[in-house]
């Protein structure tokens, strides 16, 4: 008895970070517009939908006008961030060019790699042989799981989804990344990049009723009735006119 | 005496015969109107469609399971005809009547819900969604009715399966799509996921009006009739 009551604060306190996980259930379709990332020179667009079953989350991912070579794609969260893509303002150290880290401020860390095989974390950010490759990509996979937090952030309009590889054709060409100092800038700077927004929520309001039938049933009741009102009186004022 | 109620009579006429004509006039209008309504009917629309997505899952009793190492099948690839995000500047829908009719940009409301045109002759595109002919399911919206007859999609719930409809785009360039199916949903069971999710990995398009019953009290039909179409 009494041990019991010793330890139910105990089991109270390891039950309620699960407690806290299982209300977390987040569910909803998201869809990112891709559109280039300023100075970086691509002119690609593309789509990505990620739907968000709990902590699972199903992709696809289409773009293209890409640069030739690997793809690295993330979602990228990050709870201080401010769920945006970069602007040109975003070029801290003004050489010409969005970094990854430059964008950080505005889309947060990667938080999940949209890989095509194995390990979808951060820790695959760079794994640039599990992601597409060329101008046009289009993949989609199902069941990955991510940190709830991340699904919840997804599907409240918070992950932003970042294809990263660009052709620079200046000196920016010599630049190395910020991110992995043996490749080459192009190959990890941003392209494209797109907020996964919430689809609207339920149906849509595009009707008034004009034509759903009781205007026009309405209508004619009156204008019958006055037309019968019209015709009564003919009789009193031929009355009138003739007496 | 005689000459003041001979007066007063004469000016009763008057004013019977007066109103009667209003009331004539006033009845053939509102009898015209009332034909022009009513022959309209209400618009057409489907069958209310049986729920096409499984219900949510219900959320794990208790997450009991830590995020376990990633399991997820590789990666499909896919190969969908697409074309590059452009605004869609003007619908055409022959089987409609729709030539040419120029579009406006939709975003979402403070609650959430999609915006709708404040033309009745006039659809949308939902702007944050795919463009049409970008992959995705691109989204236009237009109203049924107004208050006074039939809007823009008032013939959307008898559009066919292989009908033909194009959008023009900023760039010049034309989407053309063909119908595969038209739906109805009841408002309050909308199928968000197949509607704008990615349900066919293709590029689509997902037109969207009102059916069904309307309900005088809301203002507001019940129902949604979406007509879903595919880029070829």
């Amino acid at each position: 008895m009494r041990r019991s009551t010793k330890l139910a604060p105990l089991a109270l306190a390891l039950a309620l970070p699960f407690v806290g996980v299982g209300s977390a259930w987040a569910v909803g379709s998201t869809n990112a517009n891709l559109q280039p990332v300023p100075l970086n020179g691509s002119a690609g667009s593309g789509t990505a939908m990620v739907q968000v079953n709990g902590s699972t989350i199903d992709f696809t991912l289409e773009a293209s006008g890409l640069a030739d070579g690997p793809h690295a794609a993330h979602i990228h969260f990050g709870a201080d961030a401010r769920h945006e893509c970069p602007t040109a303002a975003a070029d801290a150290d003004s050489d010409n060019r969005i970094s990854t880290s430059d964008g950080v401020p505005a889309y947060g860390p990667i938080a999940v790699s949209l890989t095509q095989t194995g390990d979808t974390s951060d820790a695959s950010g760079l794994a640039v042989e599990r992601f597409a490759s060329g101008a046009s990509i289009q993949y989609m996979r199902g069941g990955v799981t991510v940190d709830p937090a991340v699904a919840e952030a997804v599907s409240q309009g918070q992950g932003v989804v970042v294809v990263h590889g660009v052709a620079y054709e200046d000196e920016r060409a010599d630049a190395m990344s910020d991110l992995d100092p043996s490749l080459p800038a192009s190959a990890t700077d941003p392209a494209l990049c797109g907020v996964l927004s919430a689809a609207p929520a339920g149906g849509a309001d595009t009707g008034a009723g004009g034509a759903a039938g009781q205007e026009g049933t309405v209508m004619l009741a009156l204008g019958g009735a006055a037309l019968i009102a019209a015709v009564g009186s003919a009789p009193l004022i031929a009355r009138r006119v003739r007496g | 005496m005689v000459v003041d109620s001979d007066r007063r009579g004469r000016r009763g006429t008057l004013a019977v015969a007066a109103t009667a004509v209003v009331l004539a006039v006033g009845g053939v209008v509102a009898v015209g109107v009332g034909l022009q309504q009513a022959t309209a009917g209400p618009p057409p629309a489907p069958p209310v469609s049986a729920p096409s997505t499984p219900p949510t899952p219900a959320p794990p009793a208790v997450a009991s399971v830590a995020p376990a190492p990633d399991h997820a099948a590789a990666a499909q690839e896919l190969s969908a005809k697409t074309m590059p995000r452009s605004r869609p500047v003007s619908l055409t829908i022959p089987a409609m009547g729709i030539v040419d009719s120029s579009l406006v940009d939709l975003g979402k409301e403070a609650d959430g819900t999609l915006e709708v045109p404040t033309d009745y002759g006039q659809a949308g595109w939902f702007e944050p969604g795919p463009a049409p002919g970008q992959f995705g399911p691109a989204v236009i919206a237009g109203h049924v009715d107004s208050k006074a007859g039939p809007a823009i999609f008032y013939r959307l719930g008898e559009l066919q399966p292989g009908a033909t409809l194009s959008v023009t785009r900023e760039d010049g360039s034309t989407a053309e799509f063909v119908v595969d199916k038209v739906e109805r949903y009841p408002k309050d069971a909308f199928p968000t996921a197949a509607v704008y999710g990615d349900t066919t990995q293709r590029s689509e398009l997902r037109l969207i009006t009102c059916g069904g019953e309307f309900d005088s009290g809301t203002g507001h039909y019940v129902d949604n009739v979406v007509a879903y179409a595919h880029l070829v």
